[in-house]
């Protein structure tokens, strides 16, 4: 606590974020946003409050999603061979929707099976890259010439798109497994790298001072003035980058092929089933959202409510 | 174990006609006393098309178990790139030893074109159809009747290039099949491939859906979406690639040539699974069946309905013209279909040096020699107790447009095709 009562009273310019990056709330922003803690009503008023928070968070996007589906049956409905309608979806995917968890051997199963195995594939690369994009980041954040000499080559390497990253990685690895968990590893590495070091380098030099006061030394620093400090961006990479590897996945099981929501995708693409395909990105983008909301919370644990939710 | 055992032996006393083609190989091979392949694993690659199909029911059907195989993998594939990558990475790296693959891939990766950086050298066990593809065109065409001759194509393309947008046309793969008989088909129509039309490299699916958009003229590729074009449409089937050579070969069973130098008799027992899953696909009265297994969602994931017409000989060109029972059929085994001619490959190459994809010096002979393993075909029909054909080459093969390939001058081809890109 101690770390964000001194954010809101030192008097630093407000980081600086790059315009690519979803911008990190300053400290000094979320701690006087900082709701007080709810009194708890006991028993029925609980049980109404929580009711009524649960109407305000569930109920509007439930709306938005019968809305669009609505508007998009309206304007698909009597369209055949092109983009298929929500009911459309429905009669001919029902099974997929349906049973998620049937296994016909081979490559044919439930939507459940192929997405649980590339969430395998998609937590190995991507806590690769977190451990090696904060340590990176951390690097460049911290030291001039790191920055100076690594920051423009990220810059550059970043804008590769998965797909491309695929062959380069075959042709350095001549291994499936690993060149396929590189194209996730590298897809998502950048922006907890550059979301690391604009947190590092955004330090405020109270802080620091603090921390020559105390005579901290440089591990004692590392942990309890660096790593608090920074950790709110860290997470805001963090979640930047878990979103990005779920881009990569179709790229990196186009080479694997088998089990797997990417495979899956491509598949049904080659046999031209739109409504399979349809089927597997909400179970994709659901997947991707839980997986956004854990990163959160865990971000809201350690950093003990000032990264972003 | 003992099961293998059993199945084996089951496969040997089944049949009189085996039982004789055991004899009949004692004095030559250890293969009739009962000596194994030296694996039971192996990873073949498919691409979601009918004429995979002799992989698939190898697989199915247990054929490959009763030879001995029962760990071979039939895996999909995204894309021919991806099943060239995957041959290059081998099942050491997590990849595929072998592979339904378009014939004169494994000519290229050999010669080291398109594998990679260096050469990959590869065999071809067997063949796995002759016929099967077609090529289609947009509605735009039918004014200007392009079908068997793409002819009246020619001043349309020239119209697009001069308006400094040339024709596109898609095929699956440089100096595949379907990218060949593109090129046939335009160049014996005075179309040149290289300078008059732009050819693109286009997923299956994908093709249809360009047609519609306006932003391709005309593609080669396998079934079905050849007959969705038409159900769509949207264009319609210019040519069955059967019309422009009948009995043309198309897909090889492919492998790697280390995992054949390795074990030699594993190669023979995938070579004789796929034969008699070859025999099963032809016969008429399994059609239907083997249309069941393939269209699922696990292998070729399209409906029944989109591929057995077709492969009935049923066809509906979308521009007026139709056929039914036809012999513009896919053939597996009928007309030695499974046989790999080595006068096939030799056109396969010669064409490819014609398009450029092989160098003009390549020698084709040893190429194909290097490459070519009907002797394995030969010693697995000696096993199975079915007759394989007298002779490697098939003779001099007819086209549509009355050039004839002979075989043993392939150069005299060469010198008879006005257009062609040679270094």
């Amino acid at each position: 606590m101690s770390v964000t009562m001194l954010a809101s009273t030192r008097n630093d310019p407000p980081p600086k974020v790059m315009a690519t990056i979803k911008a990190a709330p300053t400290p000094a922003a979320e701690v006087v946003s900082l709701p007080p803690r709810r009194p708890g009503p006991a028993g029925a008023g609980r049980f109404k409050d929580t009711l009524k928070h649960l109407t305000a968070t569930v109920l509007p996007p439930a709306l938005t999603v019968l809305v669009l589906l609505v508007l998009w049956q309206i304007a698909m409905g009597g369209n055949t061979g092109g983009l298929p309608a929500p009911l459309t979806v429905w009669t001919e995917s029902k099974q997929l929707i349906l049973d998620p968890f049937f296994d016909n051997g081979g490559i044919d199963k439930g939507l459940f099976w192929h997405v649980s195995t590339s969430l395998q594939r998609v937590g190995i690369g991507f806590s690769l890259a977190a451990i090696v994009g904060v340590a990176l980041g951390v690097l460049i954040g911290a030291s001039v010439w790191a920055h100076r000499g690594l920051d423009p080559i990220f810059q550059v390497l970043r804008t590769v798109p998965p797909l491309a990253w695929l062959p380069i990685s075959l042709a350095a690895f001549h291994q499936a497994t690993p060149s396929a968990l590189f194209v996730i590893f590298i897809t998502s590495i950048w922006p907890i790298i550059i979301n690391t070091a604009v947190g590092v380098r955004n330090i405020p030099s109270d802080y620091i001072n603090v921390g020559k006061v105390l005579r901290l030394s440089p591990a004692e620093f590392f942990i309890k003035i660096l790593l608090p400090a920074a950790t709110p961006y860290i997470f805001t990479g963090l979640r930047i980058g878990i979103g990005m590897s779920w881009l990569a996945i179709v790229a990196s099981e186009m080479l694997l092929g088998g089990v797997g929501v990417g495979f899956f995708i491509w598949d049904q693409y080659n046999a031209s089933r739109i409504s399979d395909i349809i089927v597997a990105l909400t179970w994709v983008g659901l997947t991707g959202y839980v997986l956004d909301r854990a990163v959160a919370l865990v971000g809201r644990l350690v950093s003990r409510g000032t990264a972003a939710s | 174990m003992t099961e293998k055992l059993i199945s084996r032996r089951a496969a040997l006393t089944g049949t009189a006609a085996i039982l004789a083609a055991a004899k009949a190989a004692l004095p030559s091979g250890a293969f009739a006393q009962g000596k194994g392949p030296e694996t039971s694993k192996a990873r073949l690659g498919f691409i979601a098309l009918t004429d995979a199909s002799p992989l698939i029911i190898a697989k199915e059907r247990g054929f490959f178990t009763k030879h001995g195989m029962p760990d071979v993998e039939v895996l999909k594939q995204a894309s021919w790139g991806a099943t060239r990558d995957n041959l290059v990475l081998g099942s050491g790296g997590g990849g595929i030893d072998g592979a339904h693959i378009l014939s004169p891939m494994p000519y290229q990766f050999t010669a080291g074109v398109q594998s990679g950086g260096k050469p990959l050298p590869m065999n071809i066990l067997a063949r796995l159809n002759l016929n099967g593809q077609a090529i289609s065109v947009g509605n735009d065409l039918k004014n200007v009747k392009v079908g068997l001759n793409s002819a009246g194509a020619k001043a349309k393309f020239a119209q697009l290039k001069a308006a400094n947008n040339p024709a596109k046309v898609a095929m699956t793969f440089r100096g595949g099949t379907h990218d060949l008989w593109m090129r046939y088909w335009l160049a014996a129509g005075g179309i040149n491939p290289d300078t008059d039309v732009s050819t693109i490299v286009i997923p299956p699916p994908q093709m249809v859906a360009n047609i519609k958009a306006g932003t391709q003229d005309a593609f080669c590729v396998g079934e079905p979406w050849n007959g969705q074009l038409v159900n769509q449409k949207i264009g319609y089937t210019a040519c069955l690639t059967s019309e422009i050579w009948m009995n043309h070969p198309e897909k090889a069973l492919g492998m790697r040539a280390d995992w054949v130098a390795k074990y030699p008799r594993a190669a023979q027992a995938i070579t004789r699974a796929v034969m008699e899953a070859a025999m099963w696909c032809d016969k008429a009265a399994n059609k239907a069946a083997m249309c069941s297994i393939v269209s699922g969602r696990q292998y070729v994931n399209v409906p029944i309905a989109d591929i057995l017409p077709r492969l009935q000989g049923t066809v509906n060109y979308g521009d007026g013209r139709t056929l039914s029972n036809s012999g513009h059929v896919m053939k597996f085994w009928a007309d030695n279909a499974s046989f790999p001619f080595k006068s096939h490959d030799t056109w396969f190459v010669n064409e490819d040096m014609r398009w450029g994809v092989l160098p003009a010096s390549t020698n084709r002979a040893a190429l194909v020699a290097k490459v070519n393993r009907a002797d394995i075909w030969r010693a697995a029909a000696k096993d199975l107790g079915v007759a394989a054909p007298a002779s490697d080459s098939r003779g001099v093969e007819k086209f549509f447009d009355g050039k004839v390939f002979d075989p043993a001058n392939p150069a005299a081809w060469l010198a008879a095709q006005p257009i062609k890109r040679m270094a």
